[in-house]
């Protein structure tokens, strides 16, 4: 058969069943032109492209039912994707499959600050949030980076953390209930308003599974009190290791801040060169960034402790700061780490991994040997508290060839961290991007077992195909070192 | 010795000891004889030494179908629905190893059989401690807080076992060994198998090892007590969540739980502050000054008389005799917390005394002991009364004759299919604390 005849094929095989999406969802809600589709091929991870064969845009649980429905019965694989911002290709389309947007779904249903706790949709925004009930002196704590622009249903697949986690918890934490779309269709509820309710904990199990159990249509939100007092201190250090050391000391004396980050010197001139903050010293060989949060009188005993903590590890210059203003200046260089990453380079590959809090430094000196190993540099923007680690790999794109080393660097920065006790990922997820490294640190055993999981929620597979777990397609022979369940009766178009 | 006893000695040697029923100690007899249905028969206790004892046995009674009770000290083995036809009771109790505790990192990995109050013991001298305040702290082990989920007053500020739980190992159903998470703070890769084995009531795998986040410990602590008219501690309430203080506990208790520390007859609003000397000081003084306007009482405890409430009022909601116990009703419970203060009214008018409730004031969740024969209507009354709040109540421990006809769990929402299938997975045959769970899983 002719290429061209399988083509015609496949389309008349779409045919009826986009007409079929169309009656459920209403014509606009379905996009199935390929100009259309390229804005829906890949998600932050842009690397790795895919067009879909149809996107969807769902207003409502009722639609998001019929769409999966849909999907089971002509057993079409479907990708749920939020703001599209995740960085391990999470939303990354399947070939001939279905996307499931949630940008129409953007509404905040219910405020209860009397209980602390709010409904919204999935597309609803990470900031909106804390813009919802800030007037009422509250806040959502998790803010990755990308709080203005990443949905809280993208959040919820991702457990996405931010820079406050060390104090107050990954998404994980906040969630309380969720209204869900299993695979088969089913709308059921995990969880509810009330935490701790009878029986398995569902909304914990969700909440981190990249799409692969299901799509969350409404989610219940636990909201905080603003602290009283927030107060950043930013402090130069010769090197990393004495900024690490810094950070240690900080925690052994039982001082709990709400993060603290560490910038090295390839970042810092980076945002020096390009948002000029004026804050970082361009000779500092690192900064930290220390934030913390709560009781006034607490906030003024600690920030005096950290200071000195700082300069007993060789801090030459430190600054504080509890207004508001001044505290987004110091943050500013730091948000806008990885913005400046590109323009260090054409191209920048962002590695997330964990290392226990002390074996920051040794690892960081085997990233540096690397970087002088393979000759690309490396910068390091890194959540030091939790030793979640964001090394950004400097690589020129266009020459042939350069990817798939700076892929290979980025692997290699993931068997440091295993090695270390650490993890492939302490924020950004598994997805299409580290499924292959997954049995570095799972077993057979353990990866068989977490299937189970799978198989319970999505018997057919057909919710995000590919992701999270190696497949032999994709890993070969890491793939085969388990046994993966095979799944029935999935068509192949 | 029957059959099951002699070939799980012939397999396990060494590494384990095997206790047929006939040889069991009064707490063991005493502990099952309260997690049985009436009139079934004793099982086969097994205590492995090792984690690879533990999957032997458990492969062994997968490959001969016996159906097994999982258990630690066995504190809270009343606490689910009863079981029936268990042939094997498997205790963690002899896996009481502390792995490894990485100081700077604050984690600590332990074997699942580890007492609460011992793993505390060895963190003290370095400045941590694992903030869960459960049921039996003297007895419960880390395997049974997580498989039940147990947790007390330290939520408000530490959250549940689930917020602190980083990586599990478990023996499956088949007798593999598993594991997720790990030992690392931050952790999304693969599945949160952590929060799924958190009160699944070893109904999914036999939990061997853990690691949990530790904390500093706070260097100074005061807790004070607010009591008075119903309506003031509401607003005391109120104007607490909406002020900036940050106490680690804050919980309102019944009338008959505040008068077994006060001596006087009215609801309290108990917190606990923990931090400096001077954060502590200031946040007494700030919620004095918050509470006095409201007509409310005020008392603060320090030092001995600090530890003393807390474990008076631990001892009086949740018990001090595991199992046997005192005879009396013990309840877990969900409601809105802004629904708690009226919910704890009714309790005191609805239920015969002396019922105590004891709800803890951001999450909603909390306990009721109640008399041994308060009737069914009134237990059906409360659990309504939760549900209209979107909570729930779940019978802890309780005599068969209620736990029967009650349903012990009183799971409403709609996804007990889910929870089935999970079950059906991780333990296809049915053979793990069969019956024990949430609709009878």
């Amino acid at each position: 058969m002719l290429l061209k005849d399988l083509l015609v094929g496949r389309r008349d095989r779409w045919q009826p069943i986009i007409r079929e999406f169309e009656r459920a969802l209403g014509k606009a809600s379905v996009i199935r032109r390929r100009d259309e589709l390229l804005t829906y091929e890949c998600d932050g991870l842009a690397a790795y492209r895919q067009r879909p064969a149809l996107v969807v845009l769902p207003r409502t649980t009722e639609e998001v039912a019929a769409a999966v429905r849909l999907c089971d019965q002509h057993d079409l694989p479907w990708v749920a994707r939020g703001a599209g911002t995740g960085l391990s290709g999470g939303a990354l389309p399947v070939e001939d499959g279905v996307l499931i947007v949630t940008a129409k779904m953007k509404r905040i249903l219910h405020v209860d600050c009397e209980n602390q706790r709010l409904v919204v949709q999935p597309g609803v925004i990470n900031n909106w949030v804390t813009q919802a009930v800030s007037d009422r002196g509250f806040y959502y704590a998790p803010d990755p980076s990308s709080q203005s622009v990443c949905s809280i249903g993208g959040n919820v697949a991702e457990n996405s953390g931010g820079v406050h986690c060390l104090k107050y918890g990954v998404t994980t934490n906040h969630v309380l209930g969720l209204k869900v779309v299993t695979p088969d269709g089913t709308v059921v509820e995990l969880g509810g308003a009330v935490p701790e309710q009878p029986g398995y904990d569902l909304p914990g199990l969700f909440v981190g599974s990249e799409g692969t159990l299901g799509i969350a249509t409404e989610i219940t939100l636990r909201i905080l009190k603003t602290p009283e007092a927030i107060c950043v201190l930013l402090a130069d250090f010769p090197d990393i290791e004495a900024a690490g050391n810094a950070v240690m000391a900080t925690i052994a004396a039982g001082i709990v801040p709400a993060g603290m980050e560490i910038m090295d010197n390839l970042s810092i001139n980076a945002v020096e060169d390009i948002v000029a903050t004026g804050c970082y010293p361009r000779d500092a060989g690192a900064i930290l960034l220390v934030e913390l949060d709560g009781i006034a009188i607490e906030v003024t005993e600690n920030i005096a402790k950290v200071a000195a903590i700082c300069r007993q590890n060789g801090s030459r210059e430190i600054t504080t700061a509890t207004d508001a203003e001044t505290r987004l200046k110091l943050w500013k260089g730091r948000k806008a780490a990885f913005a400046a990453a590109g323009h260090l380079s054409p191209d920048y590959f962002v590695q997330d991994g964990v290392v226990p809090r002390t074996q920051l430094a040794r690892v960081l000196r085997e990233i540096e040997a690397l970087s002088e190993r393979s000759g690309f540099r490396i910068a390091n923007v890194f959540h030091a508290g939790d030793g979640n680690l964001h090394p950004l790999i400097l690589y020129n794109g266009s020459v042939p060839g350069e990817f798939a080393q700076v892929e290979a660097v980025g692997g290699e920065i993931l068997r440091l961290c295993v090695e270390a006790g650490g993890s492939i990922s302490g924020e950004h997820g598994i997805g299409a991007d580290k499924n292959c490294y997954m049995p570095q640190m799972f077993s057979a055993t353990d990866l068989e077992t977490m299937q189970y999981v799978r198989a319970a929620f999505n018997p057919k597979g057909l919710a995000n195909p590919g992701k999270l777990f190696p497949t032999p397609r994709t890993c070969g022979e890491a793939a085969n070192a388990q046994k993966s369940a095979q799944f029935k009766g999935v068509a192949l178009f | 010795m029957n059959a099951i006893a002699t070939s799980l000695r012939d397999r396990l040697g060494n590494e384990a000891e095997v206790v047929p029923p006939e040889q069991l100690d009064a707490t063991w007899q005493s502990s099952l004889q309260a997690a049985l249905a009436p009139g079934e028969p004793l099982p086969t206790l097994v205590l492995p030494q090792t984690e690879a004892g533990l999957a032997a046995a458990i492969a062994l009674a997968h490959a001969q179908q016996w159906p097994m009770l999982l258990s630690g000290n066995g504190s809270k083995l009343s606490w689910g629905a009863p079981a029936r036809g268990i042939q094997l009771l498997l205790s963690t109790q002899r896996l009481n190893q502390l792995l490894d505790h990485a100081v700077g990192d604050l984690t600590v990995t332990a074997a699942a059989g580890l007492k609460l109050a011992d793993l505390q013991a060895i963190l003290q001298p370095t400045g941590q401690f694992l903030p869960l305040d459960p049921a039996y702290p003297a007895d419960a082990t880390l395997g049974g807080i997580v498989a039940t989920a147990d947790a007390g007053s330290w939520r408000q500020r530490y959250g549940s076992p689930r917020d602190l739980l980083l990586g599990l190992s478990f023996v499956r159903a088949d007798g593999a060994i598993a594991k997720a998470g790990g030992r690392v703070v931050k952790n999304v890769a693969g599945y949160d198998l952590m929060k799924l084995f958190t009160g699944s009531y070893g109904s999914l795998g036999a939990i061997t090892q853990l690691t949990f986040r530790t904390y500093p410990l706070p260097a100074a602590a005061t807790t004070a007590l607010a009591s008075g008219p119903p309506e003031a501690i509401a607003a005391a309430r109120t104007a607490l969540l909406q002020s900036a203080l940050t106490p680690t506990r804050i919980d309102l208790l019944s009338v008959s739980l505040a008068q077994a520390l006060t001596e006087q007859a009215q609801p309290g609003l108990l917190v606990r502050y923990q931090s400096s000397p001077a954060s502590v000081a200031e946040q007494v003084q700030r919620l004095r000054q918050l509470t006095e306007p409201l007509g409310l009482s005020f008392h603060t405890y320090t030092a001995e008389a600090e530890t003393e409430v807390w474990s008076r009022l631990q001892a009086r909601v949740r018990g001090t005799q595991p199992a046997a116990g005192d005879g009396a009703i013990r309840c877990k419970i969900g409601l809105l917390p802004s629904a708690a203060i009226a919910f704890l009214n009714d309790l005191t008018t609805l239920a015969s005394q002396p019922s105590v409730g004891q709800i803890h004031a951001s999450s909603g969740v909390g306990y009721l002991s109640l008399p041994a024969e308060t009737e069914a209507a009134v237990i059906t009354k409360l659990r309504r009364t939760c549900e209209a709040q979107q909570g729930y109540l779940t019978l802890l421990e309780a005599p068969p004759a209620l736990k029967q006809p009650l349903d012990p769990w009183g799971y409403t929402g709609n996804a007990i299919a889910v929870m089935r299938q999970l079950k059906h997975q991780f333990d296809p045959q049915n053979l793990l604390s069969p019956g024990r769970c949430v609709g009878g899983i």
